[in-house]
């Protein structure tokens, strides 16, 4: 048992969102009766293959859950997998898959170009590690959550502007449902960043007093762009609770929501490709003070 | 073994005959019981609906069901219409032709409005009223299954069935629907008391809707239509205040002059404290200024605008057409198959107890002759045999089978008698 999971790879559910992805875009030219079904069933395999994945990789690397980049991308491709497939089941004639499974697929993209270096650890700072990074998985889920309905308000609202029956196999959840989905993974999302920022704050000031490992300077272009997302992600949730009285407030919402959505993208980009301190590996020197603190720890 | 039908329907026969030759369900029944009198052993079901009136035989028995022509000249006579007046109006397939027809009919694809669903609800009640009569069998059985089966298929993999076509439905379910996720905690208004916006309201009422206000300038009207339908009454005079409380407005009025103007809407918009506001205008003259429409929140629907959607639907389900009509083939091709292969039946069990007879008595012999043999070994021996003409048997059930395909196997069959020495 043990050899197979350790055989499975991340081309494996990769490649089982990818043909779930193909036939739920299929719908869109043809109808079948079986697609549902086959669809249903490549996610359930993907997930299951993705569950496996994380399992071994905490078993065998000793700092899981969120321990590297990769591991923290996988988690929350993982998250939205299985939000997938649950929204899948629950409005199974909204295409949910179409919109959530290539951003699974870019998420698990993101985590093959990212570092699988274990992030910069010890025991004193491990929990505000594992706060800090939890935080921010669930503010990146709700963006992305917040940003579909977003993107799903404004295509549902574009058709019934100009009066157009639902599109065959394209049905979209009601403005409604969209709105209240929106508006609370805006606030999710300004909660949980605020709390991913703070923790991390903190995170970074026992690492500096201590004068210990994966102590980021204030100026680094994460913590600069995260403070950003963050303040921004505030001024969403703020502005769509003001405008909720008001008849454009859904709309607003909406393009917000995208917007940030869009910002978490662009984001993620700029830290896969770019240069930062923040969560790298130790220093020569520092991993030696790090290795000397244990020691004198223990 | 065959069937046949005979009928028309809104295409072939002009309403004035259709209204004579129609059947109630008591009718129906009796003209059945007449059927078992006028052709004994044969299987009948009749199918009378608005649009259509057919019968469909089978007869596994004798030489064949009544010819289309005989049933044609039965179904005038059961009605007291003098068979010479029904000319070339009651028409009749046989075989594969009757089975394609009755597929497409109950798949809603001969229907006057494509894809109707309403029809096979009505084949239903007809295989169910010839039940209770007595006059089906297993030719009919299968058929009327078989014929229930290609419906459901066409309905599933194809959209003929299920775009809808009428305003009141669309507008409910296509646009109210895409704004509100539920209608049990919305209000509605009602604006007018027409027979359009009972409709509506029905389907309204179907989504969960209860909150229904029903204003109108004859408050009897109102009051009426409001009992019918379980809603309230309201003063039309506070217009403007129901306004502001209503989620969804059904507007019907027969008024010349638009009932809401854009004046009047900027007036409440504030009020709304920006609910969004669903309005589904299906008067003309329209009721309500087309600008409003252009408010933020607001989701104006014309009659023009669902007629439009109600076009473009039936545009696709004429788009869908071939693909239903390929279902229909595949079925009928398949029911076709399993009915010819039915006629090798006897032929193979005449085979296959030839066969066991023939084991039987080398059985007999070869355990009177080791008397040694213990029961389990005489089981075992047993069983090899059995096997053994099983598989022997194969071949021929699988060359019949495929044979059956493309027609009943006369030649095969035959080639099977002679060699194996079976009767008739």
């Amino acid at each position: 048992m043990a050899d197979f999971i350790s055989r499975i790879s991340v081309v494996c559910f990769a490649a089982s969102y990818g043909v779930a992805l193909i036939f739920e875009a299929s719908r869109l030219w043809f109808r079948s009766g079986v697609r549902g079904i086959t669809m249903i069933g490549f996610v359930t395999a993907g997930l299951f293959a993705h569950s496996l994945y994380l399992i071994w990789r905490s078993t065998t690397l000793p700092s899981m859950p969120l321990s590297s980049a990769f591991d923290w991308y996988l988690l929350a491709a993982w998250l939205l997998a299985a939000g997938s497939l649950w929204m899948t089941l629950s409005n199974p004639r909204t295409p949910v898959g179409l919109f959530v499974l290539p951003i699974v697929l870019a998420l698990i993209g993101a985590a093959e170009l990212s570092s699988r270096e274990p992030f910069p650890q010890s025991p004193a700072t491990q929990i505000w590690g594992v706060i800090h990074g939890s935080f921010n998985l669930v503010m990146s889920v709700a963006i992305v959550l917040g940003g579909l309905a977003g993107g799903m308000w404004l295509i549902q609202a574009g058709r019934l502007a100009r009066k157009q029956a639902p599109i065959q196999g394209f049905r979209m959840p009601s403005l409604e449902k969209l709105s209240i989905w929106s508006s609370r993974m805006t606030v999710i999302a300004a909660t949980s960043g605020s709390f991913g920022f703070l923790s991390g704050i903190i995170l970074n000031i026992v690492n500096q007093q201590r004068g210990l490992i994966g102590s980021v300077p204030w100026t680094d272009p994460v913590v600069l762009r995260m403070g950003a997302l963050v303040a921004w992600l505030i001024v969403v949730a703020a502005t769509a609770r003001t405008m909720r009285q008001h008849a454009i407030g859904r709309r607003v919402t909406a393009v917000l929501s995208l917007v940030s959505f869009t910002m978490l993208t662009l984001s993620i980009l700029w830290g896969v490709l770019g240069n930062t301190q923040h969560g790298l590996a130790p220093t020569q020197e520092s991993a030696f003070l790090s290795a000397g603190l244990v020691e004198d720890a223990s | 073994m065959s069937l046949t039908f005979a009928g028309g329907n809104h295409r072939t026969v002009p309403i004035e005959l259709r209204e004579k030759l129609a059947f109630s369900s008591e009718q129906a029944t009796q003209a059945l019981a007449r059927f078992q009198q006028q052709f004994p052993g044969s299987e009948a079901v009749l199918l009378s609906t608005c649009n259509r009136i057919e019968l469909y035989a089978a007869d596994g028995e004798r030489g064949g069901p009544p010819p289309p022509d005989e049933l044609a000249i039965f179904l005038a006579e059961c009605r007291g219409v003098d068979p010479s007046h029904v000319g070339r109006a009651l028409g009749g397939e046989q075989g594969t032709a009757a089975v394609k027809h009755l597929f497409c009919v109950a798949a809603g694809l001969d229907s006057m409005v494509l894809g109707e669903p309403q029809i096979v609800a009505q084949v239903k009640q007809a295989w169910q009223l010839a039940q209770q009569s007595g006059t089906t069998g297993p030719l009919t059985g299968e058929l009327f299954q078989a014929a229930l089966r290609a419906a459901k298929r066409v309905t599933n993999e194809t959209v003929v069935g299920r775009e809808r076509l009428s305003i009141p439905s669309i507008a409910v379910a296509d646009f109210a629907s895409g704004v509100f996720e539920r209608f049990d905690d919305k209000r509605v208004l009602l604006i007018g008391a027409g027979k359009m916006a009972a409709e509506t309201l029905r389907y309204l009422g179907d989504a969960g809707a209860r909150n229904i206000r029903i204003i109108n300038r004859s408050i009897e009207r109102a009051h009426e239509l409001a009992e019918r339908l379980g809603a309230h009454t309201g003063n039309y005079n506070d217009l403007s205040h129901e306004l502001i409380e209503a989620d969804l407005v059904v507007s019907t009025t027969g008024a010349t002059e638009p009932v809401v103007s854009l004046s009047l809407y900027q007036e409440i918009e504030r009020q709304r404290q920006g609910r969004p506001l669903v309005i589904l205008d299906l008067a003309v003259p329209r009721d309500f200024d087309s600008r409003i429409g252009g408010r933020p929140g607001v989701w104006l629907y014309s009659i023009d605008d669902l007629s439009q959607a109600c076009d473009s639907n039936r545009r696709r389900r004429q788009k869908e057409l071939p693909a239903a009509l390929t279902i229909v083939e595949e079925e009928t091709r398949r029911f076709m198959g399993e009915l010819h292969h039915r006629s090798t039946v006897p032929v193979i069990e005449q085979l296959r107890a030839g066969w066991n007879e023939t084991g039987e008595v080398e059985l007999h012999r070869l355990f009177h002759k080791l008397p040694e043999l213990d029961e389990n070994s005489q089981q075992e021996i047993r069983q090899a045999f059995e096997r053994y003409a099983a598989k022997m048997l194969h071949p021929p059930m699988v060359s019949l089978r495929s044979e059956s395909k493309a027609g009943p196997p006369h030649r095969l069959l035959e080639a099977l008698r002679r060699l194996f020495d079976l009767k008739e």
